[in-house]
């Protein structure tokens, strides 16, 4: 059981993660000025959305095979791109950082994302036709870290490769910090739980009592209700 | 200038009305993030509105927030509380999250908008609703409205009269948790579809049940009307959707009705569990008729109006509309393009502009069913490496590429379009679509199965003009305004060669729309007119689970990603290079 949470978990989680970078790529083509730009955005986005189907496809295939419990906690919904973290709620990365952070990021991750979809390719077999999906996007992904080298030292040409080596370095060291800090959150999480549903229990045992029957608007003009209530 | 905002609870949107009361730009979210169902708040739609409009703060006189944020929260928590400890999960929930709520609506204005937290107004949910609605109907005064949706700020379906826009009384609520909306979703949970994205699939479903089958008269017994008391009742022991964060329904329901669908197996018809689902999705469905005729009935008994605005989720239940425009006592029903909270955010400004006091006489313009502000950023530019790599310019020329078009149509071919300014509501109405000869059966099998991805049960709209639509439909004159926006389906003609269609659903009926002839739509079908092409099977433009496009480079991103090949634009016809 655990061992079927485990591998759904993978293929779910890197199915946002693909889905995310499509709509980074997404909203990257839409926000620069350059046709150039705009078109290697583009063609990278439809790569990503690309990807994400290939993990869908692959979640759905052991999806149908689990039990209801299970098929419904992977069900994917798009909202959660954000939920889950994949997306900021402060926007996208574009809106957020400089351009030359942004292709440096890229050109980090897409080579993180790289070594990450060996572990895939090692969990279904490499001589499967999933294997076979998984070297594709392997492909692509270093495709992606190449052009993204590329479009940084054309773009700063005083920049020396070396100082891209420090932007991977930082990012490396930036993903492991995400993952301890993560799952410390969760750690943290299942520690205070019982806190939490304490507190609620005590919140929910005033919430009993509160009469919201003024609230009721029946035989009430709508339009004449306080504008600037919250309640 | 006027805002209106929706957001934390459903999609999020933004609306904007000008001083004489016309809506002048609107924005989903989900349209600029391309998240669909985006409900955080929509700061993207309210930058755009402020850029393309050249609106400043300053500009802005009031805004106005949808629902009251802490009547939403305080009634859902209430109600979670009775169950304690069964709900402490959903209780826990909402006290974690409160600042992440409606609640924070102000301060998010605050954080993003510096200023236009001073500005902040509320509405209540259902009011936004109504206005909305109003907006679109011919006359605003002398009218009942009618709102049924999952849960609103307090209730979750109300009957109101709008003696005016500024004296709208309520009249009936349906109190939380009872709710007509939420027991849909449930039931669009057990089938397997995801909550407010796939109530829409289970009405496609219900088609080919049985009413008469256990399943289907099982499901009709979870909820009732009762005469006594006019009140909605339910057996609440078969939802969960109000003690939990997880489960809409119950460990009883699947008793009752047998295991719950897994959501990762397709739904074939003639497949082992397709029958059950259907007969479920069938009960579903009859049960949202009855109900909903039983509050039309109530309303009519309240206020004795014959005209009627139908807005909220339960509203989009297209297939029941024709159902309720036969009951004796309706004129008239007027559906709203964006009847769901989306929607509201048109409503919420409206509600800015009625409460401001700057004008000794308001005036609700009705919104054209396209809105949005044509973009400002020159597409031609952005997109010229995209196109000469990827595509093929056929036409440049508007009327050659239309011509072109409809000779592709003609010849089986399936087109999308992106077209002038996009659609206020979930439903593509030409602009934004995928569009193929409706009578051609491979035409529309491949816009549907192959282009689409979709479930093949699930139907795919004709578009014709009015008089082409009568030879064809048993069309009802209450709901000619709901054509436009195919906000109604209706049967066809008994006998008629309309029953063959590829757009003609399972039990008879078609969702159809009648086009205006100055719309694209209308343009393309005068144009294949000598082709002897009077139907179009007209769907969104999108992939499954994606937004409907917004924008051009959505719709090159479509085309780049699907089978189709061909997309029609303000830039003229491309077509995908490398075809084979």
């Amino acid at each position: 059981m655990k061992d079927k949470n485990t591998e759904l978990s993978v293929f779910f989680e890197t199915a946002h993660a693909e889905l995310a970078s499509a709509l980074e790529m997404l909203a990257a083509c839409k926000e620069t000025n350059s046709p150039n730009q705009s078109f290697g955005y583009f063609m990278h986005a439809k790569d990503e959305y690309n990807h994400a189907g290939c993990f869908f496809k692959m979640l759905s295939k052991r999806g149908k095979e689990s039990s209801l419990e299970i098929a419904r906690a992977f069900r994917f919904v798009p909202p959660s791109l954000i939920t889950k973290g994949y997306i900021s709620n402060k926007g996208f990365l574009i809106d957020t950082m400089k351009l030359k952070d942004f292709i440096a990021f890229v050109y980090t991750n897409e080579l993180l994302a790289k070594s990450s979809f060996e572990k895939i390719l090692n969990l279904v077999g490499p001589s499967t036709n999933e294997g076979a999906a998984i070297s594709n996007i392997m492909k692509d992904e270093l495709r992606h870290h190449g052009m993204a080298k590329k479009h940084f030292l054309d773009h700063y040409p005083a920049l020396q490769p070396w100082q891209l080596l420090i932007y991977r370095i930082k990012e490396t060291i930036n993903n492991k910090g995400r993952k301890i800090y993560d799952a410390n959150l969760k750690f943290l999480d299942r520690l205070l739980t019982p806190l939490y549903k304490s507190m609620a229990y005590l919140a929910g045992i005033f919430a009993r009592k509160l009469n919201l029957t003024e609230f009721q608007r029946e035989g009430k003009n709508l339009m004449n209700i306080s504008s600037h209530s919250l309640l | 200038m006027f805002l209106g905002v929706t957001g934390y609870n459903h999609e999020s949107s933004a609306a904007l009305v000008d001083k004489k009361g016309v809506l002048v730009d609107y924005y989903r979210e989900e349209s600029l993030t391309r998240i669909k169902g985006d409900k955080s708040f929509p700061k993207r739609s309210i930058q755009k509105l402020l850029d393309s409009n050249n609106l400043k703060i300053k500009d802005i006189e009031r805004v106005a927030f949808y629902e009251r944020p802490l009547s939403a929260f305080l009634h859902t928590v209430k109600e979670a509380s009775q169950y304690m400890p069964r709900s402490l999960g959903l209780l826990t929930h909402q006290f974690r999250n409160f600042n992440r709520s409606s609640v924070s609506c102000y301060l998010d204005f605050a954080r993003l908008f510096k200023g236009l937290e001073k500005k902040l107004i509320y509405s209540d949910h259902h009011l936004s609703h109504t206005l909305t609605a109003l907006a679109y109907a011919n006359t605003k005064k002398d009218i009942c409205s009618i709102v049924v949706d999952g849960f609103g700020d307090r209730s979750t379906a109300s009957i109101s009269q709008v003696f005016d826009p500024n004296n709208i009384n309520e009249l009936w609520e349906c109190p939380y948790p009872i709710s007509l909306g939420l027991f849909y979703s449930s039931i669009t949970d057990y089938l397997g579809f995801a909550i407010n994205e796939g109530e829409y699939k289970v009405m496609g479903l219900s088609s080919f049940g049985d009413s008469n089958s256990k399943s289907a008269k099982l499901i009709r017994d979870l909820m009732d009307w009762d005469s006594y008391s006019n009140k909605l009742v339910a057996d609440m022991s078969y939802f969960d959707y109000h003690i939990s964060t997880s489960n809409s329904y119950s460990h009883k329901l699947e008793s009752l009705l047998g295991p719950a669908r897994n959501p990762f197996i397709p739904l074939i018809p003639g497949d082992n569990d397709f029958q059950r689902c259907a007969n479920v999705a069938r009960g579903a469905q009859d049960l949202t008729v009855y109900l909903l005729r039983k509050i039309f009935n109530h309303a009519h008994q309240l206020t004795g109006s014959r005209s009627f605005l139908f807005s909220g989720g339960v509203s989009m239940n297209s297939a029941s509309i024709d159902s309720l425009s036969q009951l004796p006592f309706v004129d008239e029903i007027i559906i709203p393009p964006s009847p769901g909270d989306a929607g509201c955010a048109i409503g919420a400004a409206l509600y800015g502009y009625l409460k401001s006091n700057s004008f000794k006489y308001f005036n609700i313009a009705k919104p054209s069913l396209f809105p949005s502000v044509k973009e400002i950023r020159n597409e031609k530019v952005l997109t010229e490496k995209i196109i000469n790599d990827e595509f093929t310019v056929l036409e440049t020329n508007e009327d050659n590429s239309f011509l072109k078009a409809a000779e592709l149509i003609s010849s089986g071919e399936v087109i999308g379009t992106i077209l002038s300014r996009s659609e206020t509501g979930p439903r593509a109405l030409g602009n934004r679509s995928l569009i193929c000869d409706g009578t051609n059966k491979d035409a529309v099998k491949t816009l549907n199965t192959v282009i689409k991805n979709r479930s093949p049960f699930r139907p795919t709209a004709p578009a014709m003009r009015f008089e082409i639509a009568k030879k064809y439909y048993q069309l009802r004159p209450e709901l000619s305004e709901c054509y436009k926006s195919m906000s109604a389906t209706c049967k066809c003609i008994n006998d008629n060669i309309s029953l063959e269609f590829p757009t003609t659903h399972v039990d008879g009926t078609a969702r159809i729309q009648i086009v205006d002839n100055e719309s694209s739509l209308g343009k393309l079908l005068f144009k294949l007119e000598p082709m002897k092409i009077d139907i179009l099977a007209n769907s969104s433009l999108n992939v499954s689970g994606d937004p409907t496009c917004f924008d051009l480079i959505d719709g090159l991103l479509v085309c780049a990603r699907t089978p189709l090949r061909y997309l029609l634009t303000d830039l003229g016809l491309l077509t995908k290079k490398n075809l084979y």
